[in-house]
């Protein structure tokens, strides 16, 4: 049983290559069956991403999984490249190396986002894909069932793609729900519309939001916004106005000076009625002076202090990568045994079919010469032949079970196959 | 069954609790994926054993049941207990055992401090006796449930003024309903920590006029403290309601709160180490298995928080 792939990512594989090496859903499945009918008995999954393109095959006995730079040929010819320009930044290996690498993707530790979530559900769909491209088997079955348990143990065991990475995800999830429990009954005023406040629109929008206020200095422009984000389009000169009746500020103008003064939000507070504000002041330069956060209920986050709240997660990720890792060795080291155990059922099969074959023979023979025994007496000693040969067996079984877990045991195969006359 | 029920002692439930809130500290250390179940299950165990042990208690005790200072104490307990298991299972992300489970253990510790022996009773000031004993039951577990929301709501703002990302094991709850649990313990405190207080005054002028029972003279330690305790819930709640539409107001209810629990605490400690009039001797005489008995000038005695 042998297992190859190749592959590229965004580590080696510049993005327009990368855009020419991508596989549709469709051009997948045409790729499996290519593949079925080039090396036909072997077992083959495609994962296609953004950022990365593999194969992985499997062979059986008979067959063995093509060769890494097989594999690369073959990815080439199904994309129309030429496999020159391939080779140097597509990267292959095989066997065990194969089991660690997919274990490794599928937790998200060879992710451009370390520890990223989506991957794991990218490769459920290649596994499923293959197994409806009729290309999978029970070997990659076995492989890829395997890698979706180590990446659900380390996604349980570590805290590896816990915490948030992305300024907006984070400002909403982390900072605007440890201040409100609730946002159906909260209303956002929008400052601006950059791209990032309607990435955080989109969060909070997800949290509950309903009542979304849009001030921009073009009035037009903020209708415009208003009805795109499912808010009203407000006064930029009520700006005190609708600061009293906000509870969360977004705020992404490209002002060269402080758009919200602390003389401003003074002249808001005393409408607020003590209510909490929050303010995610996204833009560069500042849109709310500084000061304003340290007023009593107010919570004020300038872009800096969530991108440092970012990479202070982005840290904590790494300090669990060796946890991961181990335990992605741990799982890469359990599969290896299984496989090379598996490779010893045709040997151990052999070894029980004779001595059962011996055993029966035997019994024939005993019953015959014992005729008066009755079929209660006949079962009870055939059981105990059975017993027997099973504890003869335990011992070499054993053996093999613990010598898979070092790798192949072929020196004991060989031993078993010379000793008890088996067949090759 | 009643041999099991018997054998139930406060080192059972203790025990429990304290694992469970084992399991809650863990969150700060490491995740795992059997944890909450194994949190819920020593919870509920030690509730199940908390609640047996009460009812064996009410059901072979000489006097009205669980009418000493020993089972107030684990009344109080009992109802937090309660109150964390529910928590627990509603949000199993949210550690609010550890801050809660903390103080469960502390009153079993005050029970073990208390007298097991009942309150002296008479026929004719039962019912005081029970409504003061129930308004001090309500009011201790309102400081408390405050009192922990309140600790809850100045480590997330510390983490939110500090700017920090949540703390993986740590994600409290927001401050918005924290904030609402303060708001809302602080005058219930206050209501029923007076009304048990008045209630405990007209029960021991009853006693006085009808010469029914040794009275607490009105200079009595626990009159002292208790009369302090409710001054300063009534003070807490005053100053929060004054409040409340300021901006800020949240963090000030908060350290109301906090201050609160701070000082049932420490009634608490001075009843269980101040000699008192108020309440059944130390030493448990019921243990033994003699009747209650009217406590003796200079014995050390508890009211809990009664």
């Amino acid at each position: 049983m042998t297992l190859a792939f190749a592959g590229g990512t965004h580590r080696t594989v510049p993005i327009d290559l990368r855009e020419q090496l991508a596989f549709s859903a469709e051009q997948a499945a045409d790729a499996l069956r290519r593949f079925r009918d080039r090396f036909p008995g072997r077992e083959v999954v495609l994962l296609s991403t953004c950022n990365r393109v593999e194969l992985y095959a499997a062979g059986g006995d008979t067959a063995a999984a093509p060769t890494p730079g097989q594999i690369v040929s073959f990815l080439a010819e199904c994309r129309g490249i030429d496999e020159r320009i391939l080779f140097p930044v597509l990267a292959g290996d095989r066997d065990e190396a194969v089991v660690r690498h997919l274990f490794s993707v599928a937790s998200g530790l060879d992710s451009m986002v370390l520890g990223e979530p989506q991957i794991l559900a990218q490769v459920k769909q290649a596994w499923a894909l293959a197994q409806n491209s009729r290309t999978s088997g029970p070997l990659t079955g076995d492989l890829f069932q395997a890698a979706l348990r180590t990446a659900k143990r380390v996604a349980r065991e570590t805290a590896l793609g816990r915490e948030r990475l992305s300024i907006p995800s984070l400002a909403v999830n982390d900072f605007a729900r440890g201040v409100f429990e609730r946002f159906d009954d909260k209303r956002v005023l929008v400052l601006g519309a950059g791209k990032m406040a309607r990435e955080t629109l989109r969060y909070l929008r997800e949290a509950g939001v309903r009542d979304v206020v849009v001030l921009n200095r073009t009035p037009q422009r903020a209708a415009t916004l208003a009805a795109e984000l499912g808010g009203r389009a407000g006064r930029m000169d009520d700006l005190v106005g609708e600061l009293a009746g906000a509870d969360l500020v977004v705020s992404t103008t490209g002002a060269s000076v402080p758009v919200v003064t602390l003389e401003a939000h003074r002249r808001a507070q005393p409408q607020r009625g003590g209510r909490p504000l929050v303010v995610l002041d996204l833009a560069v330069p500042r849109d709310f002076d500084p000061r304003i956060g340290d007023q009593p209920g107010v919570w004020l986050y300038a872009i800096d202090d969530l991108a440092a709240a970012c990479e202070s997660n982005r840290r904590s990720r790494q300090r669990q990568v060796p946890a991961a890792v181990a335990i992605v060795e741990e799982e890469a080291r359990r599969f290896m045994g299984d496989l090379h155990h598996r490779s010893t059922a045709p040997v151990i099969e052999q070894l029980r079919a004779g001595w059962s074959e011996t055993g029966d023979a035997e019994l024939e023979r005993l019953f015959r010469r014992l005729p008066h025994l009755d079929d209660a007496a006949r079962a009870e000693i055939r059981q105990a032949f059975e017993r027997y040969a099973a504890k003869l067996l335990h011992p070499p079984l054993k053996s093999l079970r613990s010598a898979s877990h070092a790798g192949p045991p072929h020196g004991l195969l060989d031993a078993l196959k010379r000793l008890f006359d088996l067949e090759d | 069954m009643s041999e099991f029920v018997a054998g139930i002692s406060v080192v059972c439930f203790a025990a429990s609790y304290l694992v469970a809130l084992a399991c809650e500290a863990s969150r700060l250390l490491f995740r795992s994926g059997i944890r909450g179940a194994a949190m819920v299950a020593f919870g509920a165990a030690g509730l199940v054993a908390h609640t047996l042990f009460l009812g064996w208690r009410a059901a072979h005790e000489p006097a009205v049941p669980l009418s000493s200072p020993f089972d107030w104490y684990l009344l109080a307990a009992w109802l937090l207990a309660g109150g964390y298991l529910w928590a627990t299972v509603a949000n199993p992300r949210t550690p609010v055992g550890l801050f809660l489970l903390p103080v469960v253990l502390g009153l079993i510790a005050a029970a073990e401090g208390s007298s097991r022996v009942p309150f002296p009773q008479s026929p004719a000031t039962q019912a005081w006796g029970a409504v003061h004993g129930v308004f001090n039951l309500a009011a201790s577990v309102a400081v408390a449930v405050g009192g922990t929301a309140g600790v809850m709501w100045l480590i997330q703002a510390g983490r939110l003024t500090r700017k920090r990302a949540v703390t993986p094991g740590l994600r409290l709850p927001s401050l918005e309903k924290l904030a609402g649990t303060i708001a809302s313990t602080i005058p219930l405190a206050a209501t029923t920590a007076a009304a048990g207080f008045a209630s405990g005054l007209v029960l021991n002028a009853v006693n006085r006029r009808h010469g029914l029972l040794e009275t607490v003279p009105w200079s009595d330690p626990v009159i002292i403290r208790l009369g302090g305790l409710v001054v300063w819930l009534v003070v807490a709640a005053l100053v929060a309601r004054g409040v409340r539409h300021r901006p800020g107001a949240a963090r000030t209810t908060a350290w109301l709160a906090v201050a609160s629990l701070a000082c049932l605490t420490a009634s608490i400690l001075w009843g269980i180490l101040v000699p008192s009039r108020h309440g059944p001797p130390r030493q448990g005489a019921a243990q033994q298995g003699e009747a209650p008995r009217p406590p003796a000038t200079g014995e050390t005695a508890v009211g809990g928080a009664s």
